[in-house]
């Protein structure tokens, strides 16, 4: 018994590290032929050695992998040439003013030749010691790769950084290459139009993965290597779990699921995190259960958790609102609400009749629960404040739904305003 | 095929000069001879489009009159560029001026280098004997908000023992017009020399010429026609003609690679097209198509919202109940209000649509950043028409 624990957490161990390597994640793609970072690849490397200037801008939603593929094109390039590249990083939102960008370009130029940094030097200083470095490492044939993350800030005001590195590699004696990364698809479109003369028009576009993609990335990610210290046996016996899970219909489904609000990649790595540490730990195999597991802790609603605790008169109270609200009243205080309230115990005459005290203190508890909310700052009596809801029609109904001790009136109540 | 890439690089400069430059190029330096005869000051203005070929025309301007100077006799002008960008501050542009007309004299800090200059000019002793020559480049970014910097840099030129000759390099067609009236009322507004956008036959002419240095036709005609053609009708930009040749001639490398037969092809029609697609396209459908289901759901009710009539905003609330109209319609259960808001976010954040702000979430402006085309062309790939005609 002991044994198997151990054997189930080292896997779990194991899968937990890979998932959360970013170089592991995204090292399938070194094999698949046309995507995006073989073409980075081939941009950057035929750049470094022809020894010419070139600038790319690689774009898409956040958490689609391009900020790794850049990291994995950068150690590859590092190992084929390793003398020839000094790589500068730069991000948008620490460095968009230009004096400290400049800066931070000539201490890592310093740290990188072992030069001392003087913190003294002016703006003016470091933009020389960059144009002298860039001359310098252009003489010895060395590239300098400058990597601006969140590209787009930089686009902001004079944007004269940008059209100083531009205007620097113009000249035949500097070797640099810019890479923007960015999440705004008309990123080039924001430049200036001096700037985006002098940036060419090569762009990238990282889209979110297809269903069969990640599919794929799942496989790799999850499928145990033969060649690790753990039993054989064990090995074959969760692979081959895992395969019947992959070809299940409910896995589609729940796929399917996943990727209806998001499909990017980081999305995928926060899910399949939480498959692994649902693992059954005695059997040390994963199941469809963890699957759904993942999912459901991934889409919780807790709004619906606290619907379910309440009463029969806050739920009253609730439904008087959302009929308000449907009877486009712009605004509605509790006394508006209790002519709602009468004037359906009115018409339906149902046992849940109670006194204006009692209603008040339900009132009172569901702005306790922040169901409720006031929609001005401060004011009158706590009776005539408008007040708003804060839960969706849809979570409204479909808490009634789930309640067992709803009154059918009230489902009528709701079902009403909907379909009218 | 590497010696055509560094031929059509932007940053060689051919050696045999510029060609469709000439008529502008004769006029510059026609004015800094007379200038250099004549000993005495002038001012001049470059203007045109990104990608003309200003500052290349004007540095060989330059060379050519250092070396007629030399022919002739004459003293050689000193020159002197300056690239407004790296100015930390708008007054500095005088200061380095005055390094350059007295280099072994510290700076003094007693009076301003504006001030020390225009005494220098005023008083035939103190005058310097060689001309200068001082090229301004992006001179948009000396206009400050009472344009002083501007008028008493071309003021300098004014003076009577005055040995500037000025020539700025800008955008703007009217800058002189419009930032320096004071110079007109003085009688020395300054000669205007306008770069035009290149035509098809000039792109298509200069590339031609840098080629000449490769002995065998690179391109086929046809190729080099489309390319021409497109680039002037979009903006005319140099730098844009030459890096869609150099992306034509990577993707004909790619192919040869793929197929492995070494013999020496022409880049055809078709790398071209390819390279040009890659130039001008938009990505905008091709994610649009990517989107999760219920983004796409969001831009429909947008677009619908906007095709309907003819605003150009709309606020939160009223997207959610188009949206939810549109979740009814296709029977896929809406979300909440809050999953809607982020969503709308993230949308924003993409650059798909713009949203305001405003205390009350419901009451947020949105609008809409892309072309409602886009959308229109996206969607008509599906199944259903989510789009109701109006």
């Amino acid at each position: 018994m002991a044994a198997a624990a151990s054997v189930a957490s080292q896997a779990q161990a194991l899968l937990r590290g890979r998932i959360c390597d970013q170089g592991f994640v995204h090292s399938a793609l070194r094999s698949s032929p046309d995507t995006n970072y073989s073409k980075l690849k081939y941009l950057v490397g035929s750049s470094v050695s022809e020894a010419c200037n070139n600038s790319v801008l690689l774009l898409g939603p956040r958490g689609c992998g391009k900020a790794a593929v850049v990291e994995m094109v950068l150690d590859d390039l590092k190992k084929e040439h390793p003398d020839a590249i000094s790589v500068i990083r730069l991000n948008g939102m620490l460095h968009s003013d230009d004096n400290c960008a400049m800066k931070e370009i000539a201490r890592q130029l310093c740290l990188e030749h072992q030069l001392s940094f003087s913190k003294m030097a002016s703006s003016d200083d470091n933009t020389e010691f960059m144009i002298d470095m860039l001359r310098e490492c252009g003489l010895a044939h060395k590239t300098i790769i400058f990597v601006l993350e969140e590209f787009d800030l930089f686009a902001q005001g004079k944007q004269r950084l940008l059209y100083s590195l531009l205007d620097a590699m113009q000249s035949l004696t500097s070797q640099a290459i810019v890479i923007g990364v960015s999440c705004r698809l008309d990123a080039d479109q924001l430049l200036e139009k001096r700037v985006r003369s002098r940036f060419s028009h090569r762009k990238l576009i990282f889209l979110p993965s297809s269903v069969d993609s990640l599919q794929r990335l799942m496989e790799h990610l999850l499928m145990l290597p033969k060649d690790s210290h753990l039993p054989t046996k064990y090995v074959m016996e969760y692979n081959a779990r895992v395969t019947s899970i992959f070809s299940d219909k409910k896995f589609k489904g729940i796929l399917n699921s996943l990727t209806d609000s998001d499909a990017t990649t980081s999305h995928i790595l926060r899910f399949l995190f939480r498959v692994v540490s649902y693992m059954d730990m005695d059997s040390g195999l994963l199941s469809m259960q963890s699957f759904m597991n993942a999912l459901s802790s991934m889409q919780r609603q807790p709004k619906m958790d606290s619907l379910q605790d309440l009463s029969i008169l806050e739920l009253y109270i609730l439904v008087c609102m959302h009929r308000l609200e449907d009877k486009e009243h712009s605004s509605y205080n509790f006394t508006t609400i209790m002519k709602e309230y009468k004037s359906v115990q009115d018409a339906y005459r149902t046992s849940d009749n109670y006194s204006h005290n009692i209603c008040f203190r339900a009132f009172e508890h569901l702005l306790d629960r922040e169901l409720i909310s006031f929609a001005d700052k401060k004011g009158k009596a706590l009776e005539y404040r408008p007040v708003k809801l804060l839960i969706s029609s849809q979570e409204l109904a479909q808490s009634l739904k789930l309640n067992t001790i709803c009154p059918a009136v009230l489902q009528k109540l709701l079902d009403r305003e909907r379909y009218m | 095929m590497q010696a055509v890439k560094e031929a059509l690089h932007v940053a060689t400069v051919p050696s045999s000069g510029l060609i469709c430059r000439d008529d502008e190029q004769s006029r510059v330096l026609e004015f800094c001879k007379a200038c250099v005869e004549q000993e005495r000051a002038g001012g001049l203005y470059v203007c045109g489009c990104p990608g003309t070929g200003k500052t290349l025309a004007i540095n060989m301007v330059k060379e050519s009159v250092k070396r007629w100077a030399n022919d002739m006799g004459m003293e050689t002008p000193d020159a002197l560029s300056i690239n407004c960008t790296s100015l930390a501050n708008t007054h500095e542009i005088f200061s380095k001026i005055l390094a350059t007309l007295q280099p072994r004299k510290k700076a003094t800090g007693k009076l301003p280098p504006l001030q020390q200059l225009q005494t220098m000019f005023s008083h035939k002793e103190s005058a310097p004997r060689r001309m200068l020559l001082v090229v301004v480049d992006e001179m948009d970014y000396l206009i400050t908000r009472d344009r002083a910097v501007l008028h008493d840099l071309f003021l300098l030129t004014t003076y009577q023992f005055s040995r500037c000759i000025l020539i700025g390099i800008a955008n703007a067609i009217d800058l002189a017009y419009r930032f320096l009236p004071k110079l007109e009322s003085l009688n020395c507004k300054p000669l205007v020399v306008t770069f035009r956008a290149y035509s098809k036959d000039q792109i298509s002419d200069i590339i031609k010429h840098r080629l000449k240095v490769i002995e065998y036709d690179v391109f086929e005609p046809m190729a080099l026609e489309f390319c021409a053609r497109k680039v002037a009708a979009a903006s005319g930009d140099m730098r844009k003609a030459l890096g869609v040749c150099r992306s034509a001639v990577e993707v004909f490398e790619a192919r040869l690679h793929e197929s492995s037969d070494q013999e020496f092809g022409v880049v055809t029609f078709d790398h071209m097209d390819i390279a040009l697609s890659k130039a001008f396209k938009s990505a905008v459908v091709d994610s649009i198509l990517c989107l999760p289901q219920h983004q796409q759901m969001v831009l429909c009710a947008l677009a619908n919202t906007f095709h309907h009539c003819k605003k150009k905003a709309t606020t939160l609330g009223e997207l959610n109940k188009s949206y939810i109209e549109i979740c009814r319609s296709t029977q896929v259960p809406a979300v909440g209000m809050l999953e809607f808001s982020n969503m709308c976010m993230v949308l924003s954040d993409q650059g798909f649509m713009k949203l305001g702000q405003s205390k009350e979430d419901k009451l947020r402006i949105v609008m809409l950043k892309i072309d409602i085309s886009d959308i229109n062309f996206a969607f008509k790939a599906f199944d259903f028409y989510w789009i109701k005609p109006s």
